[in-house]
């Protein structure tokens, strides 16, 4: 048994060092391996080098490996060719197969948690709702998935990371080499990019299949979150015309100014503003595209019959389900943790083993929002509230979204905090001031916390990061104001000054399009009965007696 | 008022890229990005204030 335990052990060590040499041998990014190490010529191993491995036996396997010691063993290495035996090209090449491979799981692994997110949305926005309008609000949620998906994979992809080539995670990225760039005051500014419509071509690659579920999530995330904003009074026609615009244009434009090669990653490169700007995964990209065209569309579409008193003053329209949101707040609580640490992009190399501190930072970040916001909630009402409270964590997570790989603990305790008041101090604006009504506070949340997280960035960024050696194209780690580096910090305000001036704009004319042309707002007969039976067919809780002010609809019995 | 309220939220940004055009000291690009977030600040109110002239409840207190 001690010989066998020696023999293995000489084994392990013996593929770890063939491991090591293999890579030194064709080091070089992992496709470029690949490609390399299969033409170069193999190099059998001597008889010594086989000689320290040793194998289990069938006997030995025929028993079980209850302790998991014989099982993933040097004769699980595929080889080029079982005649000539085990070479060291066989084992570079398992090495970086391996590593892709680890890389394609982990990802698609969080793309598939940031999928499950769309519950979480749905159960918020529609406990957020009144039970009128219970399937309407379900409804959008559920088919903001499948229309924000075609838009996406029509053009949207396309436009967002037809140009990233070079993801070295996922193999390379080499079908997207496409950015059309503006050369202008002597600097080159990619704009979007022009491969992958459809999915098609030379992109029909499995590299790129596994970035578009990842990106396509995060888009969906973001078109789902003007469907709360509008609840209650969006005509279903014109919500599908938006959200095809959304996953089509507006989002896709700004994810490759900001994650596709474009021009505001590159302020780094081209202005010497720090790395460029910075968004690890999303709070710009995803929260506050989809905060502010919440914003956009409410405005447009105006306040629900009832909100606003004749002299301005605000009235409560209360959810009909608290359970529900605050259990859409726990699964979106548990998705983010697919969006922060899933936009390594993998789980080996190029510091990738930062996920687990990502992760912390977003759990400590979502908690200390809820704190942030029942506490502001608890001195200024007297009361803690619950509906607040999870819009508290929902803040805290949008706001270490862009960060989180980015930071140290201390620094998203902070941010996570911050954001819980923030939010808090957004909706009474947006209601008492701007006389905005939105139902369940997607702008406060996503927009003005996201914009937030992008500016934390800028401020907490610690200097320890290290994805690979450079960000952006930028040697070093990113660094913010309060460690050092000012140019960060603007890198970050030029980038919430365009999410503000150019996406905002982007999505208010094309909703003001949506609107003269179809119309954005229900009639008000429809709004009173509530939407589920004049825009869907069917009320959501049909055997309830649904009492609305001055009606009551009675179905079912 | 809308179009006042745009051309404000998009002069904004041009004031902030412009900054960044125009000098490569560190406190203008800085100055001229505050300064382009309050003006798309700016321009968004405006742009809501339009929205509200016309607002039902103004008239009906619906």
């Amino acid at each position: 048994m001690l010989k066998q335990r020696r023999s293995l052990a000489v084994a392990r060590d013996t593929v770890a060092a063939l491991a090591v040499l293999g890579l030194v041998a064709v080091a070089a990014p992992a496709r470029a391996a690949d490609e390399a190490a299969a033409e170069a010529p193999a190099v059998a191993l001597t008889a010594a080098d086989l000689k320290g491995i040793s194998t289990p036996s069938a006997d030995d396997l025929a028993k079980g490996d209850p302790g998991g010691t014989l099982t993933g063993t040097a004769a699980d290495i595929v080889m080029a060719d079982p005649k000539a035996g085990l070479t060291i090209a066989d084992i570079a090449n398992q090495v970086g197969q391996n590593r892709i491979a680890v890389n394609f799981v982990w990802t698609l692994v969080a793309g598939f948690l940031v999928m499950f997110m769309q519950a979480g949305f749905a159960l918020v926005e529609t406990g957020l709702c009144r039970a009128k309008n219970a399937n309407h609000t379900m409804m959008m949620n559920f088919m903001v998935y499948g229309f924000g998906l075609f838009a996406y994979w029509v053009m949207g992809f396309a436009i967002q990371q037809g140009g990233s080539a070079g993801i070295s995670n996922l193999g390379g990225m080499n079908p997207l080499n496409n950015e059309f760039k503006l050369p202008l005051f002597g600097k080159d500014w990619g704009l979007f990019g022009t491969k992958g419509f459809f999915l098609s071509g030379d992109t029909y690659d499995v590299g790129v299949m596994v970035l578009f579920l990842f990106q396509m999530v995060f888009m969906d995330t973001a078109t789902t979150i003007v469907t709360g904003a509008a609840a209650e009074r969006w005509k279903f026609a014109a919500f599908a015309m938006s959200t095809f615009f959304l996953g089509a244009i507006t989002y896709p434009l700004f994810g490759n100014w900001a994650w596709g090669g474009g021009w505001l990653s590159q302020l780094g490169a081209n202005f010497k503003l720090g790395h460029g700007y910075c968004d690890f995964a999303g709070s710009g990209v995803v929260h506050s595209v989809g905060g502010l065209t919440a914003l956009g569309v409410a405005m447009i579409i105006g306040p629900r019959i009832g909100k606003f008193n004749r002299d301005g003053s605000p009235n409560a329209i209360p959810g009909h389900d608290i359970t529900m949101v605050l259990l859409g707040c726990f699964i979106l609580a548990f998705g983010w943790f697919g969006f922060n640490p899933g936009s390594t992009l993998g789980a080996s190399g190029n510091g990738s083993l930062r996920i687990g501190s990502i992760a912390v930072n977003t759990m400590l970040a979502g908690c200390t929002g809820s704190f942030g916001a029942i506490l502001y909630m608890w001195i200024r009402f007297g009361k803690p509230d619950a509906s607040m409270s999870g819009n508290g964590l929902l803040a805290g997570l949008v706001a270490i979204t862009a960060p989180s790989g980015f930071v140290n603990s201390v620094g998203s305790v902070i941010i996570g905090f911050s954001a819980g008041v923030l939010v808090c101090l957004s909706v009474e604006f947006l209601e008492r001031v701007m006389k905005v009504d939105d139902p369940v506070g997607a702008t406060s949340v996503h927009g003005t916390c996201g914009l937030w997280g992008v500016l934390c960035v800028g401020l907490f960024a610690d200097g320890t990061s290290n994805y690979g050696g450079s960000w952006n194209g930028v040697d070093g780690s990113v660094t913010g104001l309060f460690y050092g580096d000012p140019g960060q910090f603007v890198a970050q305000l030029i980038g919430v000054c365009t999410l503000a001036g150019v996406i905002f704009t982007l999505s208010y004319v094309l909703n003001a399009l949506v609107d003269f042309f179809v119309g954005q707002r229900v009639t008000a007969d429809a709004e009173l009965e509530g939407l589920d039976l004049p825009e869907m067919g069917a009320l959501g809780y049909p055997e309830f007696q649904l009492v609305t002010p001055g009606r009551s609809v009675e179905i079912g019995g | 008022m809308k179009g006042v309220g745009l051309i404000l939220v998009m002069g904004g940004w041009v004031i902030a890229v412009g900054g960044l055009v125009a000098s490569e000291a560190m406190i203008v690009r800085l100055g001229a990005g505050l300064a382009g977030l309050a003006t798309s600040f700016a321009g968004i109110y405006t742009l809501n204030g339009a929205h509200l002239e016309n607002a039902l409840w103004k008239s009906r207190g619906h």
